[in-house]
């Protein structure tokens, strides 16, 4: 062969390339070819959570970004049903009843097979899946999920019954779908000594463990042998992303299929989308508040802490903080949830003239000075700056403190030292489940200085706080909790700002399955 | 002092240098008078806006006018320099003395105390110091006073050192002379050149420090405008507009570029080895 007909080949070789490669870019870049990775022909969702991965071990998951995962690896009785309502389907589970305010009677789907040849799920599983969630020894940080769960009664291969001490309606919410539902392989356990970290002996959902790369990804690879079949996925790839922005770019850069966005981001994304890709946006079931310590020397006085709750404007917040795309919050229940309260007693817009009338009953006419403590996040230290700006114009000087994650995390915390006592006003944001008695649990006395920053202490609120998480009864339920949002805000210790919201951008290639406050349920994304 | 500032004039360098530094001085110190609105007054309805005629730098997520922002806060960025460099060179310049003119364990105990400090990162010195009382502006200016005095000290030390055993201060001893008269006449206008050559080049860290800090949440409290509460407000914005970001980075950069100049430029004056017309 010639070096002229050698260089003519390559030559052509290199054009070939360039075309074939341009022509593809070209096909990628117009959306001709689907989005989802066929790597060496595999169906890869590229997912991103905002934390890295802690536990595969339900008794010690650290919240959702451990229960995303293991949802989708582990079988419960019944799952959380994709939607924009609340809901549950079966999983592992052909029938559960509610026999009685006390117990719930369930059969398992026969043929529900453990990986790694650990054999079929029994009812002697769920048994010991739900139980050692009670144990001390295990020291789970998820058994108040469980209320007053007493036992689980092994009536027959796949049968049983859960027994409650008392009745506990927030199981079907917060325990049988969530983190405490999900059914381990009694066996597997106990051969590994009761207790897993970051790896699992064995799964039984439509999804495996693979491999876990600390702060890189989790890799999640079909199960074949799922009891439902064929998952739609070859592998979930899920990486951590603690920032949103940083999350955006990724998408934008084809990264990853789906994430959650920053609420700033959403005008600017609904107005100019990345091409292939879907806004949505859901309630959040986060809740803000402003609260005010009832047992410092200053913010002791009721009429002050009244006439704060009337300076903090919140629509003004709503829309500097959250951009417009958070609604205002009438307590501490998100709406759908059972115990929302249609509004709030103290309007969501300032009051000047009405807080100055109870700053005069305060016995202040000359103004106040109080503290705010806040985490040193942008929305924030927005938030204090309009509250400092609106409780102003009342005469009440607010004073701002920021704090990084640590600190701000101790101030309240009365184990941590006497900073507690010096809290006057303070800046919050809890998470929750979907069930009114995840809200209400931190603020009955018992929590004062735990997790009940503002020192509430109410009688009648701890009384109904029992009741209801025992009450079968939905309505009572509702009214039950909507009374204890009334006895929080008439203290004047709180002052409710929103629920945030929940954005979410997808590349229109999957089709996503969420929670009614927009969290995924990986189980259920498929290709679309 | 006089013939100096001319012989920086004339340097292209050291001009612009000079001109920036005024410029920050001047618009600080007028900031009352330049700037077209309250620095702190909400405006929620015309936040984020792009600069306008209305809004030089655009406006922040409070519809807070940039310009006048960042017009205040180079008041603080000046207070935070000249007061931190200013007490640091005073306790230094003393420490530094006391070291090389007093007794050997002295001497020892000083250099110690010096090491002691130099020995913490600046930074996370600040940060730890912070989490324990609190962010302030005076906070911020105690924890550079602090780690800025070892720098004077240490170069004020050295020259006494040297000074001390040249043959006109032992005939002025031998003469009777006080160790304050000594120290005040001989040793200290000996000193003050390169001082004034490192606290110029000290101010823009300085100021760099105070903006890392409020950027960080740490350092002046809301509302009080600093470049670096500025820089925070439009990092988390930056998908949306990039006003907020330029506003509190253009003065960042104008006063290092001009008191790094001023600081060359007086340097190639003040010190003859270098002093590039020689």
């Amino acid at each position: 062969m010639t070096t002229e007909y050698k260089y003519l080949i390559e030559s052509l070789r290199r054009r070939r390339f360039l075309q074939t490669s341009g022509a593809l870019g070209l096909a990628a870049a117009s959306g001709v070819l689907p989005q989802i990775v066929y790597a060496q022909g595999k169906k890869i969702l590229k997912m991103r959570t905002y934390a890295d991965m802690r536990s595969l071990d339900p008794a010690h998951s650290q919240g959702i970004v451990d229960e995303e995962i293991q949802s989708a690896i582990y079988s419960k009785l019944i799952q959380y049903k994709p939607g924009r309502e609340w809901g549950w389907e079966l999983d592992a589970a052909e029938s559960i009843e509610q026999v009685d305010g006390t117990h719930i009677k369930f059969k398992l789907k026969p043929g529900i097979m453990f990986t790694n040849g650990y054999g079929e799920m029994t009812a002697e599983d769920v048994k010991y899946s739900f139980e050692r969630i009670l144990d001390e020894a295990i020291e789970s940080t998820n058994t108040p999920d469980w209320g007053s769960l007493k036992e689980v009664s092994v009536d027959g291969k796949y049968a049983g019954t859960i027994v409650f001490n008392e009745p506990y309606p927030p199981a079907w919410n917060i325990a049988l779908p969530y983190i405490v539902g999900n059914i381990i392989c009694k066996k597997a356990w106990e051969e590994a000594g009761g207790k897993v970290d970051t790896t699992t002996p064995c799964t039984s959902g439509p999804y495996v463990h693979q491999e876990w790369q600390p702060k890189q990804k989790t890799i999640l690879a079909r199960n074949p042998d799922w009891y439902g079949g064929s998952a739609a996925f070859d592998e979930i790839h899920i990486f951590p992303i603690d920032d949103e922005n940083t999350a955006q770019i990724a998408f934008e850069s084809g990264d990853i299929d789906f994430t959650r966005l920053s609420l700033s981001a959403v005008g600017n994304l609904k107005a100019s989308p990345p091409e292939n890709s879907t806004i949505d946006e859901y309630p959040s079931l986060y809740y803000v508040w402003v609260g005010m310590n009832v047992e410092n020397e200053v913010t002791a006085n009721q009429n002050l802490r009244k006439a704060i709750q009337h300076c903090i404007d919140v629509p003004s917040i709503l829309q500097a903080s959250y951009f417009g795309a958070a609604d205002a919050a009438t307590g501490i229940i998100a709406p759908g949830l059972t115990g929302h309260r249609a509004q709030s007693m103290v309007p969501p817009a300032a009051d000047i003239a009405k807080a100055k009338e109870y700053l005069a009953a305060a016995g202040m006419e000359g103004g106040a000075t109080v503290t705010l403590d806040v985490l040193n996040k942008a929305a924030n230290v927005t938030t204090a700056q309009i509250i400092q700006a609106t409780c102003a114009e009342a005469g009440i000087n607010v004073d701002v403190n920021m704090h990084e994650s640590g600190a701000f995390w101790s101030l309240g915390d009365s184990s941590a030292g006497e900073r507690y006592k010096d809290v006057q006003l303070i800046l919050n944001r809890f998470s929750m489940g979907p069930d009114p008695s995840y809200a209400t649990a931190w603020f009955i006395t018992d929590q004062r200085g735990i997790w009940n920053w503002e020192w509430f202490s109410n009688e009648e609120f701890d009384k109904l706080e029992a009741a209801a998480k025992a009450e079968a009864d939905q309505a009572a339920r509702d009214e039950m909790y909507q009374r204890m949002q009334d006895l929080m805000e008439d203290s004047g210790a709180y002052r409710f700002i929103t629920h945030e919201a929940t954005p979410v951008i997808y590349r229109n290639s999957i089709k996503p399955a969420l929670r009614p406050d927009g969290l995924p349920l990986l189980r259920h994304f498929t290709p679309a | 002092m006089i013939g100096i500032l001319k012989r920086i004039t004339r340097e292209p360098l050291g001009l612009i240098g000079l001109s920036l530094v005024v410029l920050m001085l001047v618009s600080a110190l007028l900031a009352g008078l330049i700037a077209p609105y309250d620095p702190i007054e909400l405006a929620i309805i015309d936040r984020l806006q792009a600069p306008s005629a209305n809004h030089l730098l655009g406006t922040d997520q409070l519809g807070r006018d940039l310009f006048s922002r960042v017009l205040y806060g180079g008041q603080v960025a000046l207070k935070v320099a000249l007061v931190s460099i200013g007490a640091a060179l005073g306790i230094g310049v003393l420490l530094g003395m006391i070291a090389g003119f007093g007794p050997r364990w002295l001497d020892n105990f000083i250099m110690l105390f010096f090491d002691t400090i130099r020995s913490f990162p600046t930074v996370m010195f600040a940060l730890a110091t912070v989490a324990l009382v609190g962010p302030s502006l005076e906070t911020v200016i105690a924890v550079i006073i602090v780690t800025t005095i070892p720098n004077y000290g240490r170069v004020v030390r050295t020259q006494t050192l040297s000074i001390k055993s040249n043959e006109f201060i032992k005939a002025e001893r031998a003469m009777g002379a006080s160790t304050t008269r000594m120290l005040g006449v001989h040793v200290l206008p000996n000193v003050m050149g390169p001082l004034m050559i490192l606290a110029s080049m000290d101010i823009p860290t300085v100021i760099a420090l105070e903006a890392g800090l409020s950027f960080l949440g740490m350092g002046v409290k809301p509302p009080t405008p600093s470049w670096g509460s500025i820089l925070n407000d439009g990092f988390g914005l930056i998908r949306n507009t990039p006003w907020p970001i330029i506003a509190g980075s253009i003065p960042l950069v104008l006063i290092t570029l001009g008191f790094t100049f001023l600081g060359e430029s007086l340097r190639d004056q003040i010190d003859p080895k270098l002093r590039r017309n020689l």
